[in-house]
């Protein structure tokens, strides 16, 4: 074939394109993919070796007659597993969040809430009597007074921590709001499973909490695109 | 107990909470369960230390005064079954700052002991049977440190009038001068010791007996047979009949409590009557009460009043004759704000008044009516650890001292 100069210059654009082409896929595409690399989950199971009692009411001497309560301990089950820190910008955009924690037959339904910063928590009453929801804790302090069945306070909770909310009218009433700072933990299911998703690959501190007892942190790496598995045993 | 052991106990209190409250939630918060939360055990503690009250306007017994008492609580509950239930509460109360010499009876004793039996589990009807909680009026049943607002308590439920169960006046002489002196009364029919007189209501003390309570969605009622009377509640009887006494309370919308109460039953024992007129007329020396009671909150306010009308009957003996019977009335309203969380401010007004007698003086009332007004503030260090403080103005128009300003702080723990 003769190489014309008009040839030769569209061969020259032709091994132009095919070495810039190449370039790109040999240097560029995996650094593309460290970037955008798959993320992971870390999945697992908390094993209780002592079911945490519920709260006993305070002994009714001084009342005229007894309420008969059937006190429900499958919430004080729930665990809740998180990383330590989270992964460098993986809270970069938050969408305002809200969750419920109802008062219902003189207990905090759920009796464990996990949420991120930002997230506003609203405390419907739906019982018939009154309840008064307040919490000292350093986290989130705050008393939404005396409020009657059908109403509902919200409270905004803007700093990660852990915060303890009772009520002020029947002392046995309490519950944990765990906020982080972070999307990356999980509640753990009726049979002590849990699973957090969307992790980027790396190696993490993971934490299981229960009741007010945690665990030691564990580091844990989360291989690209897989599954990392981790049980604890917490009391 | 000696000054120094006193002293001891004081400040172990002192360093106990204070320790607790720099290391908030260090004790236990909440009630302990053993045997699978069929037993458990609670508990009040409260150290009050105030000015010294010569006017013995808050004594609760000629040893005790409300703000100046270390009180110790211990309750618990055995639960067998969701039929029966064993209640019990001991308490042992401490006079705090008295001065060395003084005498102080440390009294540890069984406040409550009683069975309650729900025949039927799904029906809120319960019988108590034993040292039962006092049926009669609101405040008796949250006398403890941490359901008060305050640290002083209302007039009627404390304050302690010139009257005797096991002591009666000659005479209406006898009795005027025991005009404001209840806190250590005298006379010369009966037991002539000097002994501290009773309350229009105690709340110090629970009467003994049999107690029905039903309740529904809107109305509570309770009727109970006991020893005592409201003013003089017993563990044994000490005349020939008992009291009956009743409430009724209704909640018809949240927050809101309307209650009603009545009693009557012998006051007098049988030992001063028999003193005074010979056997078989116990029966007719009564204590008769009435009360009305109400109870709104809403949001961060609690507003409460009571008023209670107490009468008694005693003998008519020597002249100027007690010719009528004695009553008294105590009216209180207070009120409780929270300002934020954990910080409250509170009010009481309160008064009690009596009725008059003649005497060779003419009329006077038989014992000095008493105003009070405390106003105070409470701080939850933690949750179940509240520091309050206090400052109430007494007016008394009677006995050594007529007036007195006392200021107070308190600090309660309970779980």
């Amino acid at each position: 074939m003769l190489l014309t100069p008009r040839r030769t210059r569209r061969l020259r654009r032709l091994l132009l394109f095919v070495a810039s082409v190449s370039f790109f896929v040999v240097f560029v595409t995996p650094r593309a993919r460290v970037h955008g690399a798959r993320s992971g989950a870390i999945r697992g199971r908390v094993d209780l070796r002592k079911v945490p009692a519920p709260v006993e009411p305070r002994p009714n001497v001084a009342d005229l007659g007894a309420a008969v309560r059937a006190l429900d301990i499958s919430d004080r089950l729930r665990s809740v597993v998180y990383l330590e820190s989270a992964p460098r910008g993986a809270f970069e955009s938050v969408e305002p969040m809200r969750a419920v924690m109802d008062q219902r037959g003189e207990r905090f339904v759920p009796h464990v809430l996990a949420i991120t910063t930002g997230t506003t928590v609203d405390f419907p009453n739906s019982d018939h009597i009154y309840h008064n929801v307040f919490s000292l804790s350093k986290t989130k302090s705050f008393d939404l007074g005396r409020y009657a069945a059908g109403h509902s306070m919200p409270v905004r909770f803007d700093r990660p921590g852990i915060v303890r909310v009772f009520c002020d009218i029947h002392s046995h009433m309490n519950a944990f709001i765990l906020v982080f700072g972070h999307p990356f933990f999980s509640m753990t299911d009726d049979e002590g499973r849990f699973r957090i998703d969307n992790v980027p690959p790396g190696t993490y501190n993971l934490i299981a909490w229960n009741e007010g007892v945690q665990s030691q942190p564990r580091a844990v790496t989360i291989p690209d695109g897989g599954i990392a598995e981790e049980d604890f045993v917490l009391r | 107990m000696t000054y120094g052991l006193r002293l001891a106990a004081l400040i172990a209190v002192v360093a106990l909470l204070g320790t607790a409250t720099a290391r908030a939630q260090v004790l236990p918060s909440e009630p302990v369960a053993l045997a699978g939360g069929r037993i458990t055990i609670g508990g009040d503690v409260s150290a009050s230390i105030g000015a010294d009250d010569a006017g013995f306007f808050n004594y609760t017994d000629y040893d005790h005064a409300a703000l100046r008492v270390l009180t110790v609580d211990l309750t618990t509950s055995i639960t067998p079954n969701p039929h029966i239930a064993v209640l019990g509460e001991i308490r042992d109360e401490l006079a705090l700052l008295s001065l060395p010499g003084d005498e102080n009876r440390n009294t540890v004793r069984v406040y409550a002991l009683y069975v309650r039996i729900r025949p039927w589990i799904d029906r809120a009807i319960d019988i108590q049977a034993g040292r039962v909680p006092p049926t009669f009026g609101s405040f008796a049943r949250r006398v403890y440190a941490n359901d008060n607002p305050l640290i002083g308590y209302p007039l009627a439920y404390q304050y302690l009038t010139s009257l005797r169960p096991d002591a009666l006046p000659w005479n209406a002489d006898e009795l005027l001068r025991m005009r404001g002196r209840g806190w250590l009364s005298s006379y010369s029919i009966g037991n002539q010791e000097a002994e501290a007189g009773v309350p229009l209501v105690s709340a110090f003390r629970w009467d003994t007996g049999v107690q029905l309570h039903a309740a529904s969605a809107i109305v509570d009622g309770t009727v109970a047979v006991t020893t005592g009377t409201v003013s003089n509640p017993r563990l044994t009887d000490d005349n020939s009949a008992p009291q009956v006494a009743a409430r009724v309370s209704a909640h018809p919308i949240p927050g809101l409590v309307l209650g009603v109460s009545g009693a009557r039953g012998p006051f007098v024992s049988s030992t001063a009557a028999r003193g005074a007129v010979g056997d078989g007329h116990d029966r007719s020396f009564t204590q008769t009460a009435w009360g009305g009671d109400v109870e709104y909150s809403r949001g961060y306010y609690l507003l409460r009043a009571e008023t209670i009308w107490s009468q008694w009957k005693i003998p008519a003996l020597g002249a100027p004759v007690v010719d009528r019977p004695l009553t008294a009335m105590s009216t209180y309203v207070e009120g409780r704000y929270k300002l934020r969380p954990g910080l409250y401010v509170a009010g009481r007004f309160d008064h009690l008044g009596f009725s008059d007698v003649v005497g060779s003086d003419g009329p006077q009332t038989w014992d000095a009516p008493v105003t009070r007004v405390e106003v105070g503030a409470g701080y939850s260090l933690q949750r179940n650890l509240l520091l309050k403080f206090s400052c109430q103005r007494n007016t008394r128009d009677g006995g050594r001292v007529t007036n007195s300003t006392l200021a107070a702080a308190q600090l309660v723990y309970w779980f």
